[in-house]
């Protein structure tokens, strides 16, 4: 910044400048006194002032600096004859966007451009603002304007964007290409174009109202050598000819394309689908969603005739045989599997031939067996054959693998390919159990039988078999899911880390140790894990799903608060900064990428995950101020009393999700973050497909947002409705709180319940049958969280409306309290009965009982405050001889619900108390006893057994010292050891928050016994 | 089989397993872009079938008279797709662009100078350590700058070894 500048706004460089050294070296006090002496001499500079203004927000004083920065606009406003220079609105410019003030910037700069018509530099200045404010038009407009001005090709290319931008992210018709296309037209006539990236916005305006013909034809003519890597040009070309529906011609440039680059995949796919005249490739434009491509490729066949296809085939078929014969290069895949692919055509037109494919598959694998990438390379081909087919090939790959190569190395890549494929195919998990141990032993044995292979290889480096002990967990937990025994889960987290005491960056191991420890209930410890991953920047948007629910239901609320926190801040800071880099797309000519960064601000602000982080980031803040009903209606206050959040709750029903999670890395158990396979009974499912759920989700999804989103406000009204039931000189039961709150409570209740599918009396018969045991408990279990919610919101609606005022069966007691004190009581002593007291045991229902003592028992509880805060006396005065509250029904109600939720909590803390002082040495016992079964040759700790074996007899000189240290340096005591910390780092903090809410209600206790 | 193309803002998205790899830096977001942004050609990502990221490799080109030369700022392939040549091939594309659209004299890159398997492999691929730079990696580490002459540099002026090695500041780019 502060080279760029001359004489700025009448002032000499040489004053200004040492101002820009102390902002650069952030010694902003410093500036801030040279910037006061400058001012002092130029009082009238707005230039001057807008310095001013930008080290007193770098300061950390927004007002002081937006003051400063209004009258430095006033003065440009004001004097005419005042100097109105890109330098003085650029720095106001970025003082007002700092202050989320982008308006104020625009208005300058629009005003400066009124004032000089002519002035280019200005003139951008201004765009930009528009680009900042994704005001398309406006942007088109302005770029219009410099065109005319100077007729630059750049300025027209940003006109052609802005309205292409008009087109795909804002509300212009698809007419509005036809005005771009004359405008680019009209100026390649009289100026051709220079830029390659000019013309591919030419084609992609031709493209996109479907004028492929005279794309074609401008790619072809003299603008065609613009594009100076033919390869690119050829990709083009095939496109249009394909999209024109012209597929000889497209099969042909696609086979030239082949030709230059054999190993080009998605070039053989349209090669394949042109020949055989198939649109769907095309027809579609883009693929429906880019982030999670569909594994099969659509093909649509039937309408060639039975010789056609057989003549392209053997079209393919000799163009493969060519490509495989000029390919001296053995490495490239690509024409090895275009015969696999062929296959699965035919197949698919109906003229497959199994015994084919399986050829073909064996081909592949005697060149490629050995690949990492082997099974998924070839997993779309296996899923073509019948069950019986496949167990074949299986059988047939078995015996050929049985000639050993003479590379350790590709040996051993071939044996896990092998055992991939079973995994794959399913085979693995329909064996009985002792022959599933029986893998699992093998591919332990396979991976210390190996290890020796790493000896010479960089510590950082991936070492050989690394993804066996995967392999080895998938199948352990498989056996645990179909025994229910315990022992398997705790072996399969003694297999992990095992590996990762080998090499500690494995982030496979990781994940699958997350899951594991998460479902376990040691989500501390599952969480150091998940930091250890160091995701950051945008994996967060892509990786958090791993963590972020489990922690959105456990007491570990600092280390959630800074998950949300970190999120949050990165996705906004993208938002914020994302159309600086937008515009400097446009800056660099880069027009393409304009569109794209645009289109891409709005997939992450649409993404589900961001919304939910968004939500629950206040209501953590709500729970965790919920023991001081003054801390949580400042935080209430700082969220404009929920409005907000109603407003998105409003919106989210109409507003697009994205998906934006890598699903790809989840363990087969737990395929999305709502499905956990291990929560269900055996379902002998052998193929754990990461389906493509996102519909489903996305509905699923919207409801939960919409719901939560109504959380903040009926907190905010359900402690309002609460707040005058005490106070002194009311009619008993009459009301003195605002009508609009009751009935602005009631309407949220009417949606909050629709959400759960029912009207609001419906949803008032059950909680009432329910917690009279009329009605099963079964009625609301699934979304137990959200019904006691209601509950609590019930019957502070009913405080102040007395819809419901149905005192039971002796007259004093009114109904609702009594719902939310029994509904709690029920629930909570039922989840802490249910935990399995052993320590390695998964806690599935722990996140329940969070739940419940920090969501509905915590609102609740801010509920009861405020009734009794309404009962002290207020400042100083004393209490007059008034009515006597102190044996209302409604104080007694009061009472006795506070003694319930104090007995409850009590209840939980003993519980917790209780486990967490459980001596060490009897919880590691118990964990190890799981896995060390000596004398048994089945069932779980047969895979433990090799480890231990190999740990005690590791050869120092055959595995190199580095690795036999790691080796040995694994203890199954101190995984143990760490579990068990892991475990009662959770319980206690979860303690804490009970202690707390304890304490409070203590109080509590005092004050409404004085009343 | 591997299709080669730009590197584009949904790929973030996709990258994770490539990333996730703790030798891979994921910068943040108006780093990618502006790469993005100024120099697409520079960035390309190879798929395999299906979809998936097979690696990718980011850059730049910069630099003033016979310093105009292209820059790896970032090459790296997912475990899977190991072993395969697949960051040769990437790093001749960059050299191609580098040599025949822009017309540069060399192409340059800086390793950590502890990571032997990336340096052998460069080596391999025709670059030659050029200089030491001190303490390059976040003040602890030195870094190597590697550097393979373009045909623009007809004597091979470009890659004749410093004697001495040099100190961060002394960088002419970041």
């Amino acid at each position: 910044m502060a080279s760029k500048f001359g004489l700025a706004g009448g002032i000499p460089e040489r004053r200004v400048r040492p101002i820009w050294d102390a902002i650069d070296s952030r010694q902003f006090k410093n500036a801030l006194k040279q910037s006061t002496t400058l001012l002092s001499k130029f009082p009238n500079s707005p230039y001057a002032l807008a310095l001013k203004a930008l080290i007193l927000e770098r300061m950390g004083k927004p007002d002081e600096a937006l003051t400063v920065c209004l009258s430095a606009k006033d003065l440009l406003y004001k004097n005419d004859s005042v100097l109105m220079d890109d330098l003085t609105l650029s720095t106001l410019q970025i003082v007002f966007q700092r202050l989320d003030h982008l308006d104020l910037a625009t208005s300058c700069y629009e005003y400066a451009c009124g004032k000089f018509p002519n002035n280019l530099e200005l003139m951008m200045g201004l765009f930009n603002c528009y680009v900042r404010e994704y005001s398309f038009v406006k942007q088109q407009q302005t770029a219009i304007r410099m065109y005319k001005l100077v007729g630059e090709e750049r300025f027209l290319l940003w006109a052609i964007c802005s309205i292409q931008l008009q087109v795909f992210c804002g509300n212009g018709g698809e007419k509005l290409l036809l005005l771009a296309e004359g405008l680019i037209k009209k100026h390649v006539a009289s100026h051709s174009l220079h830029e390659p990236e000019a013309l591919i916005v030419y084609i992609s305006v031709l493209e996109q109202q479907a004028k492929y013909g005279d794309a074609l034809e401008i790619l072809s003519g003299k603008l065609g050598s613009l594009l100076m890597i033919e390869v690119d040009k050829l990709r083009i070309q095939g496109r249009l000819l394909a999209r024109a529906g012209d597929y000889a011609a497209a099969a042909s440039i696609f086979q030239k394309i082949l030709e230059l680059c054999p190993d080009d995949w998605e070039c053989f796919l349209h090669y394949l689908g042109c020949l055989l005249e198939d649109d769907s490739n095309w027809s579609n434009g883009v693929l429906n969603d880019p982030i999670h491509p569909p594994k099969f490729i659509d093909c649509k066949l039937s309408h060639l005739a039975d010789e056609v296809f057989d003549s392209c085939m053997s079209n393919a078929v000799a163009f493969i045989q060519k490509l495989q014969a000029d390919t001296s290069n053995n490495i490239l895949r690509g024409p090895y599997l275009a015969n696999l692919e062929v296959e699965r055509r035919k197949h698919l037109y109906g003229k497959g031939d199994d015994d084919k494919i399986m050829e073909a598959l064996m081909q592949y694998f005697f060149r490629f067996g050995h690949l990492a990438c082997f099974t998924s390379d070839v997993e779309v081909y296996l899923e073509v054959l019948t069950h019986d087919k496949k167990t074949e090939f299986l059988e047939k790959l078995m015996k050929s693998s049985e000639s050993n190569s003479a590379v350790p190395t590709k040996e051993l890549g071939k044996s896990i390919t092998l055992l991939k494929v079973q995994e794959l195919i399913g085979k693995m998990y329909r064996l009985p159990k002792s022959e599933l141990e029986g893998s699992a032993v093998q591919m332990a044995e396979m991976y210390c039988k190996n290890l020796p292979l790493s000896k010479d290889l960089d510590p950082q480096e991936s070492m050989h078999g690394e993804e066996l002990l995967s392999m080895v967990c998938n199948i352990l937990v498989q056996l645990f899911w179909r025994t229910g025994d315990l022992g398997y889960f705790v072996e399969a987290i003694m297999v992990l880390e095992f590996g990762l005491s080998i090499r500690r960056f494995v982030w496979q191991y990781k994940i699958l140790l997350l899951h594991l420890y998460s479902h376990m209930g040691a989500l501390s410890l599952a969480y150091e894990w998940y930091k250890s991953l160091d995701v950051k920047n945008i994996l967060m948007e892509s990786v958090s799903h791993h963590i972020l629910p489990q922690m959105l239901v456990s007491p570990l609320w600092v280390d959630l608060n800074n998950l949300l926190k970190d999120y949050l801040k990165f996705m906004d800071d993208h938002f914020r900064e994302s159309a600086d880099l937008t515009f400097l797309a446009y800056r660099h000519r880069n027009y393409s990428k304009v569109i794209e960064f645009v289109q891409f601000k709005e997939r992450l602000q649409h993404s589900n995950q961001y919304l939910v982080a968004r939500v629950e980031a206040p209501i953590l803040q709500l729970k965790k101020n919920a023991d001081n009903v003054e801390e949580a209606e400042c935080v209430l206050d700082s969220l404009k009393c929920g409005i907000h959040f109603l407003e998105l709750s409003n919106e989210i029903g109409s507003k697009s999700l994205t998906f934006n999670e890598d699903l790809q890395s989840r363990p087969w158990w737990t395929p999305t973050s709502e499905k956990n396979y291990l929560l269900g009974p055996f379902e002998g499912i052998s193929y754990c497909p990461r389906e493509n759920l996102t519909k489903e989700r996305e509905a699923n999804l919207r409801r939960v947002i919409e719901r939560k989103s109504l959380l903040p406000r009926m907190v905010y009204l359900s402690i309002q409705s609460a707040s005058t039931l005490l106070k002194e000189n009311i009619e008993v039961n009459g009301s003195v709180s605002d009508p609009k709150i009751s009935s602005e409570l009631k309407i949220l209740l009417e949606r909050y319940v629709k959400l759960l599918g029912l009207s609001l009396s419906d949803a008032i018969e059950v909680v009432v049958g329910v917690s009279s045991g009329i009605k099963p408990s079964s009625a609301i279990t699934p979304d137990l969280i959200d019904w006691l919610n209601f509950a609590v919101f019930l019957n502070a609606w009913n405080l102040s409306s007395h819809e419901l005022a149905q005192p039971d069966g002796e007259g004093h007691r009114p109904g609702t309290w009594h719902i939310v004190d029994s509904l709690l009581e029920k629930y909570i002593s039922e989840v802490v009965r249910s935990i399995d007291p052993i320590i390695c045991a998964p806690w599935i229902d722990l996140p329940n009982l969070v739940q419940l003592v920090t969501e509905p028992l915590a609102w609740h509880s801010l509920v009861l405050q405020s009734c009794v805060r309404s009962s002290l006396p207020s400042g100083k005065k004393k209490k007059k001889g008034g009515q006597d509250l102190s044996n209302s029904p409604l104080t007694h109600a009061i009472r006795e619900s506070i003694q319930s939720l104090y007995g409850t909590v009590e209840n939980v803390m003993k519980w917790l108390r209780e486990q967490i002082k459980r001596p060490e040495d009897e919880n590691l016992e118990t964990i190890l006893s799981f896995v060390q079964k000596t004398g048994q040759n089945e069932g779980p700790g047969q895979v433990f057994k090799i480890l231990e074996t190999y740990v005690s007899s590791v050869n120092d000189a055959e595995l190199g010292e580095r690795i036999s240290e790691a080796v040995k340096s694994w203890s199954p005591a101190d995984v143990a050891r760490k579990i068990i910390t892991g475990k009662c780092t959770v319980l206690s903090e979860f303690l804490k928050i009970c202690e707390s809410k304890f304490k409070s209600l203590k109080t509590l206790k005092q004050q409404i016994s004085q009343v | 089989m591997t299709t080669i193309r730009r590197f584009c803002c949904n790929d973030l998205l996709r990258f994770t397993s490539v990333n996730l790899d703790h030798l891979t830096e994921t910068f943040n977001m108006s780093f990618y872009m502006t790469y993005l942004a100024r120099w697409p050609d520079y960035f390309h990502v190879a798929e395999a079938p299906g979809n998936r990221i097979m690696g990718y490799i980011m850059g730049k080109v910069e630099g003033q008279g016979e310093c105009w030369h292209g820059h790896v700022t970032a090459v790296t392939v997912a475990p899977e797709y190991r072993r395969q040549q697949l960051a040769k091939k990437l790093m001749n594309l960059l050299e191609d662009i580098s040599d025949k659209i822009d017309k540069a004299y060399f192409v340059d890159l800086f390793v950590r100078a502890s990571n032997t398997p990336a340096i052998k492999m460069y080596e391999k691929l025709g670059y030659v350590i050029y200089r030491r730079v001190l303490r390059y990696y976040s003040g602890e580490e030195d870094g190597l700058d590697m550097r393979k002459a373009l045909s623009r540099d007809v004597e091979k002026k470009s890659i004749i070894p410093l004697k001495r090695p040099i100190t961060p500041d002394e960088l002419e780019y970041d």
